[in-house]
């Protein structure tokens, strides 16, 4: 008997080795979807970027395959049996037995991998870094819509044909449409950031038109309100704030570049341009002045004014900042894994990151106090005076004279910072910032090239009478080039003095001269100083009044926005890998390039931060539009395609809908020209997005967090946009736009940040009833009601906002004085029907607030929280007193005005006010 | 006042009481667990919804972030306090004892220190600058402590001492976050965040991680030190507050009862469970139960931080004054917090950076003024930690961001008119105690003028990597995955200091 199960089991295994051994013939072993899993999961944390344990690395091609300390390589291609690399994974020896330390493979990781030696060792590269060039719709072949149960109509979208194809892995499908107030609800917040008013639900429940839905979305779309809800999405990736953050935190006057974005998506800008007008605007030929406001994106970097800093450390910190920003926003990379060694999975150089660093490594800011530069935003007047100063300059200067005159006026640019002088003698850089010298101290400026440069311009302040400076080459004895008098100030200002032309590049040393003060204190507080051309046209009998405009223009302090600017070549850096990440320690120096994984540099495109913008969206770049893509699709479904919204590479999950992700891409590139307006109309169109959201038992156990996208989107607004809502549904919210950021109501005490005299100073009128986007932010110190909803405090970029539920949250929206008012608001909308009409108050309360009809139960607990309340206020005179100062009633509000207020108040606490659904 | 009897008296009545709250406190929570723990029976995965699945070792599985989960392995604290003294107190003058320094007082720093060294304002040649205090060795392991804290020298045999700490930032914003998060830049997850997340808490009607300001500002680095970072934002610390609302909108509307409160709550989870029935989504029965927390948090947060109803004795050991914002309420209130089962308490007290630049920022007058504020109080927490018997279960740390210079600050290359020291990374002292700190141990220590450690010497990764050990965890192990890599609090580094456990 024995025997026979034995003589059995051969020939079973024998025909199942057949069977196994003919469907490998089939299929060779891929390398990216089914052996770098396993090298990610099992090798690569000891032979990978950071470690090379013996000498060994699965990390790139050559090296898996390069000799070992062995002295042999471990991978044999096409020999596994001689492969120690395959050997080591079965020894008994556990000191040999790999991985080191853990737990074997299994049979099946091994045999995967004794496959792809045996079968030649075919190294590939991961998915994320090759974009196919076209993806076919998963149509079926003789279509007739009545196969998909939706009355004989084809998908919307292609979207569905893929999302269709996956639900049959799992043996689901679409659930039905939502209904139409819960679609157009979902479609409004999504796309404008705000629900639908009563009078827009019921046009659109009695629009018969069979392309209704498709005519909201349309006009949503061009609202003006669509560009706020995206650029909220937007300004999370951007790190927008209103202040500098670190210690300090002062105040950053930036709001120009919000405005900038709220603009570009109202204009459906392609997705292609807003990127390189945000990275490289500066660099663009004669760019406007919206395309330099847009490099303000790199500018939302942080700025440390603590006193004591190194400012060179803190800009490196803000390059630095810029870079991971920009792999993570446009290529979800996580970039900064490579600044102190190549990435531990991801196909990318230690080098590569100090390669990419040098494209923007040539910057003028320098994390000064003053974070210059900025783009001065003249008036109308002062305009009219720049273009009359240039109209007269024309007769005597040159195009690139008159250019370097206009960037000097519009950015002070370039000039040297305080920080740039060494060899102090007497005198110090007072909070690290200012350049303070005292009587007859010196300052050196080191290697500055002059050529043509014969004049000079000093801002300063703090100022006694009797101050002079002299400028000399060469060492402070030097040949003298100018000496003149600092006009006595206390307030910042701009003089411009003539300096003896001098060509060739020279050591200049400062020397600054005040008799009549004490020896300890400075003759002025130097902020900055610039070396520039005279203006041409001394020859013109007006060149002095000119001369005087051009220098009062200067000395104007317009509104501004920090903005980008490049280095002049003279005052270009030399980019060093840093050895370790430590920027102090400098190894080689490296030319700006990109990563040799991904898509080459554009063809004749500049090597510089342009060219590095176009490569970005050059259509070969295999990460930029799945990126996007991937990241909208998240906005309207919670998840993303591919998850971590975060990294697609190596480390992401393997993607179910990948075909779809490429679709997508390559849709959204070749067939909407980088629109997003329309990537967005695509996916809201599909029948996917037009889901009902409810979940079944069978949902919650086969899919529990949609991944297959059988039902609609549920899930929690975002901070904004609970704020945004709550304001509409009470009447209270202010439909204006742009600006500087506002002051809604915060409780005391909120702001104690250090050495900043900033004060929280509550806007007036309207301006607290703004939409979320416009409100104050302050990095340390974030709107609290924000926070905790969690909102960004954009100190670094977010891709990514998760989502959490809390006692905090439901404090929040039951007490904060704002959410008060706004139930005292709609209580009001709720009392107009009438007093008797209690029942009929609360019904359009909640119509109101989530549009649509109240059901029998929801009614009843409402109705029954009204009758207490009501009674409560009825009785307690004092109470209906407070009421009416605590929800800040615009008029003393009655029993029932205040029952009412309280309903109202459970209406914007309940789940389905704060979900989308 | 004599300090010791105080503490005798408070021992005799803590006795007498002790057994009667333990009772009802543990009946309260009990009844509250069993309620919650029905609610959210038969739901799995975590409540955030984009969260990454907690390290292996930590069990999830519950609904509530926050419930209790055990660590690695069995814990010797269960709670921290944290006593951060903001701005980075002066070592040489508290606990490490430089008598060689005395010699050099007013000499000029010899270039050899100075020689590829970066200082936050020193320039050129400073002079030396000898300790300002007065030293002795004190109690059984005859630890060295400064006149300029008389309590403390008499409690030293519960602590223990790392003498050559060491970090590397030397400004206040960057250091903080290092101290706090691990890192120097922003958007790490504070420490406090980190416990929370891998432990839970206790008390559900309390945060689990609460932090208290004293000195009229927070700290330098703001609130990012008690950040989250990229764990859920349910981890992050709530600040409680002196004025105000202790937590931020936790008082209802004055003309809004606890009556009229409750009924507003049971008509919201009313129509949210009618909502759960028609959607079914599992984040909607999370939300009741956060209605309900927050209706007890309402009641359980102003009583745990109100010090009002606390005894006289209690008040003359700390030095407290109900309703001022000072170091003393915040030690008292950290003793109730952690008593009441909150995780994670974190003190700033902000104005110990000592530059000489005033009187008030004098090392042997504001400096001074300081430690009397500071000295009391967190003698009476030990103290008062142990009578109750949970100093054995609450680490204590103390301690700043970075230590000061054996040098005098000379800011601006020229004479300061107070006596000052710079900052400085390369030596401070951190001291520990409770929570299975082996006490009256001092570990490490810095040559002869204290500018370096020469032995023993610990990083802030070291220290979290200790603290964490204390807690149950292997440092290496508590883990989270963000943007596809595993992120911990010690970064790269960290190793176990076992001389102090």
């Amino acid at each position: 008997m024995l025997k026979k199960i034995g003589v059995y089991s051969v020939i079973g295994v024998a025909i199942l080795l057949i069977g196994v051994f003919s469907l490998r013939q089939e299929k060779r072993v891929d390398f990216s979807t089914e052996v770098k899993p396993i090298l990610n999961k099992h090798c690569i944390s000891c032979h990978g970027g950071v470690k090379k344990n013996g000498g060994f690395s699965l990390l790139f091609e050559e090296e898996a395959f390069a000799a070992t300390e062995s002295g042999e390589p471990a991978i044999r291609k096409g020999d596994a049996a001689h492969s120690s690399f395959i050997q080591r994974l079965t020894e008994d020896d556990p000191e040999l037995r790999m991985p080191y330390n853990a737990a074997p493979l299994s049979d099946d990781e091994i045999d995967v991998l004794r496959r792809w030696v045996d079968e030649g060792a075919e190294w590939g590269s991961h998915w994320a870094y090759a974009l196919p060039e076209s993806v076919p719709v998963p149509k079926p072949r003789f279509s007739l819509g009545a196969l998909f149960g939706g009355g004989g109509s084809q998908f919307p979208s292609n979207i569905d044909y893929f999302i269709k194809e996956r639900h049959g892995d799992v043996g689901m499908g679409f659930s039905p449409e939502a209904e139409k107030e819960t679609l157009l609800r979902r479609l409004h917040l999504d796309i404008v950031g705000l629900p639908p008013t009563p009078d827009q639900v019921g046009a659109f429940l009695n629009d018969t038109r069979k392309d209704a839905y498709e005519i909201r979305v349309d006009s949503l779309l061009a609202s003006p309100h669509f560009g706020e809800r995206w650029a909220s999405w937007w300004l999370d990736l951007a790190r927008y704030a209103d202040s500098k953050g670190y210690e300090r935190d002062g105040i950053r006057e930036i709001w120009s570049y919000r405005d900038w974005v709220i603009k570009a998506f109202n204009a459906n800008m392609p997705f292609d341009q807003f990127t390189i007008e945000q990275l490289a605007g500066d660099l663009l030929p004669e760019p406007t002045k919206d395309q330099l406001i847009a490099t303000a994106f790199h500018r939302n970097t942080m700025n440390n004014d603590e006193g004591g800093t190194d400012n060179e450390e803190f800009r490196v910190a803000a390059v630095m900042d810029r870079l991971n920003t920009t792999y993570q926003v446009w290529l979800s990379t996580t970039f900064e894994c490579v600044q102190c060694h190549s990435h531990t999975y991801d196909p990318f150089k230690f080098e590569e990151y100090y390669k990419s660093y040098a494209f923007f490594n040539n910057t003028r800011d320098e994390d000064t106090y003053g974070e210059h530069p900025k783009l001065r935003l003249y008036g109308a007047a002062e305009q009219q005076q720049i273009d009359s100063i240039k109209t007269w300059l024309s007769q005597y200067a040159t195009s690139d004279q008159l250019a370097s005159v206009s960037l000097f006026l519009t950015t002070l640019e370039p000039k040297y910072h305080a920080h740039y002088c060494d060899s102090l003698e007497n005198g110090a850089l007072a909070d690290t910032k200012w350049l303070a010298m005292r009587n007859g101290g010196t300052a050196r400026m080191k290697a500055i090239t002059l050529d043509g440069k014969d004049a000079f311009y000093l801002n300063y302040f703090g100022a006694a009478p009797g101050g002079r400076m002299e400028i000399r080459a060469g060492s402070p004895t030097g040949r003298m080039l100018a000496d003149f008098a600092i006009p006595t100030t206390q307030a910042s200002q701009v003089i411009s003095v003539p300096m003896e032309r001098l060509s060739g590049v020279h050591d200049l040393y400062l020397t600054f001269r005040n008799p009549s003060i004490s020896p300890a204190q400075a003759v002025a507080m130097v902020e900055w100083m610039a070396f520039q051309p005279r203006l041409a046209g001394a020859e013109d009998p007006q060149y002095e009044e000119k001369m005087a405009d051009f220098v009062e223009l200067l000395n104007h302090q317009p509104p501004s926005v920090p903005i980008m600017v490049e280095n002049p070549p003279d005052m270009a850096r030399t980019t060093h890998v840093f050895e370790r990440g430590n920027w102090l320690v400098h190894g080689e120096a490296v030319e700006p390039a990109v990563p040799e994984v991904l898509n080459d540099f554009p063809e004749g495109a500049p090597v510089n931060r342009l060219g590095f913008a176009q490569w970005i969206v050059s259509k070969d770049n295999p990460l930029t539009a799945r990126t996007v893509v991937n990241r909208l699709w998240a906005q309207l479904y919670g998840r993303g395609l591919v998850e971590p919204l975060g990294d697609m590479g190596t480390q992401s999950t393997p993607p179910i809908h990948r075909e779809l992700l490429d679709w997508l891409a390559l849709e959204f590139m070749h067939g909407m020209d980088w629109r997003v307006k329309d990537l967005l109309k695509e996916m809201v169109m599909a029948r996917t997005y037009r889901q009902s959201s409810t979940i079944d038992d069978r949902a919650i156990e086969k899919d529990p967090a949609n991944e297959y996208f059988a039902r609609g989107p549920r899930f929690r607004l975002g901070a904004e946009q609970i704020r945004d809502q709550s304001l509409a549904v009470s009447g209270l919210l202010s439909e204006k736009m742009y600006g500087p950021s506002v002051m809604p109501h915060q409780p005391e005490g909120v702001w104690m940040t250090v050495y900043s005299g900033a004060e929280w100073r509550k806007s007036e009128g309207e301006d607290q009833y703004r939409r979320g986007i416009y409100t104050f932010m302050k990095r340390t110190s974030p709107y609290p009601s924000f926070v905790t909803f969690d909102a960004s405090s954009r100190e670094v970029c977010v891709v990514d906002r998760i989502r959490t539920n809390t006692p905090l949250q439901a404090l929040t929206t039951l007490n904060d004085p704002v959410y008060l008012e706004a139930a005292y608001h709609l209580g009001k909308r709720m009392a107009q029907r009438g007093k008797r009409e209690i029942d009929a108050g609360i019904t359009h309360g909640y119509q109101v607030a989530m549009q649509r009809s109240l059901a029998a139960e929801k009614k009843e607990a409402l109705r029954k929280l009204y009758d207490e309340a009501y009674a409560y206020y009825s009785a307690n005179a004092d109470a209906l007193e407070q009421f009416n100062s605590e929800f800040r009633t615009t008029e003393p509000g009655d029993a029932s005005i205040a029952a009412f207020s309280v309903v109202a108040n459970a209406l914007i606490n309940l789940d389905e006010f704060l979900t989308k659904s | 006042m004599d300090i010791d009897k105080l503490a005798k008296e408070a021992q005799q009545y803590q006795l007498q009481s002790v057994t009667r709250r333990h009772f009802l406190r543990e009946c309260v929570a009990g009844i509250g667990g069993i309620a919650l723990g029905s609610m959210l029976g038969g739901l799995g995965g975590c409540s955030s919804s984009t969260g990454r699945p907690l390290d292996a070792g930590i069990a999830s599985g519950s609904l509530n972030p926050m419930a209790p989960r055990a660590p690695h392995f069995a814990a010797k604290a269960k709670r921290v306090i944290y006593l951060h003294m903001a701005g980075a107190p002066s070592q040489l003058e508290l606990f490490d004892y430089k008598p060689e320094l005395h010699k050099l007082h007013n000499k000029p720093c010899p270039e050899s220190i100075l020689a590829g060294k970066k200082f936050a304002f020193i320039r050129g040649v400073p002079k030396m600058l000898g300790p300002q205090a007065q030293f002795k060795q004190h109690g059984q392991s005859g630890a060295w402590v400064s006149d300029y804290l008389p309590h403390f020298s008499k409690v030293v045999d519960e602590v223990s001492f790392l003498k050559a700490m060491h970090t590397e930032q030397f400004n206040h914003g960057p250091a903080q976050l290092f101290m706090h998060t691990g890192h120097a830049r922003l958007g790490r997850p504070s420490m406090g965040s980190w416990v929370t997340y891998g432990l839970g808490t206790e008390n559900s009607n309390l945060p689990g991680f609460v932090v208290l300001t004293s000195g009229g500002k927070t700290p330098d680095a703001g609130k990012s030190v008690w950040g989250s970072g990229f764990l859920p934002s349910v981890y992050q610390g709530v600040q409680c507050r002196s004025k105000g609302d202790p937590v931020l909108y936790i008082s209802d509307p004055e003309g809004m009862g606890r009556d009229l409160k409750k009924q507003t709550i049971d008509a919201i989870n009313a129509v949210n469970q009618e909502e759960y029935n028609s959607y079914g989504d599992p984040e909607t029965l999370a939300r009741i139960a956060q209605y309900e927390m927050a209706f007890n948090m309402q009641v359980a947060v102003p009583e745990v931080m109100d010090i009002d109803s606390e005894p006289e004795y209690i008040h003359e050991l700390y030095g407290t004054e109900p309703g001022k914002e000072s170091f003393a309420n915040n030690c008292l209130l950290a003793r109730k917090l952690v008593e009441q089962g909150v995780r994670f308490v974190q003190l700033f007290d902000w104005g110990w950076d000592s530059h000489g630049t005033s009187a008030r920022e004098a090392i042997d007058v504001g400096f001074r003024d300081k430690c009397k504020e500071i000295d009391r109080p967190m003698t009476a927490l030990l103290m008062d930690l142990k009578q109750r018997g949970l100093l054995d279960e609450t680490l204590v740390v103390w301690g700043g961001e970075f230590g000061r210079t054996p040098m005098q600050e000379n800011r601006d290359d020229k004479d300061m008119p107070f006596l000052g020291r710079d900052h400085h990374t390369d030596a401070y002292t951190v001291w520990l105690a409770g929570g299975g700190i082996k006490p009256g141990v001092s570990y490490g220590e810095t040559d002869d003028i204290g500018f370096s450690g020469i032995g023993g010497r610990t990083s802030v990764n070291d220290l979290h990597a200790t603290m964490l050990h204390l807690l149950g965890f292997d440092h290496e192990r508590l883990i989270y995955e963000f943007q596809g890599r595993p992120f911990r609090l010690t970064d790269v580094g960290g190793e176990l200091i076992s001389a102090i456990v």
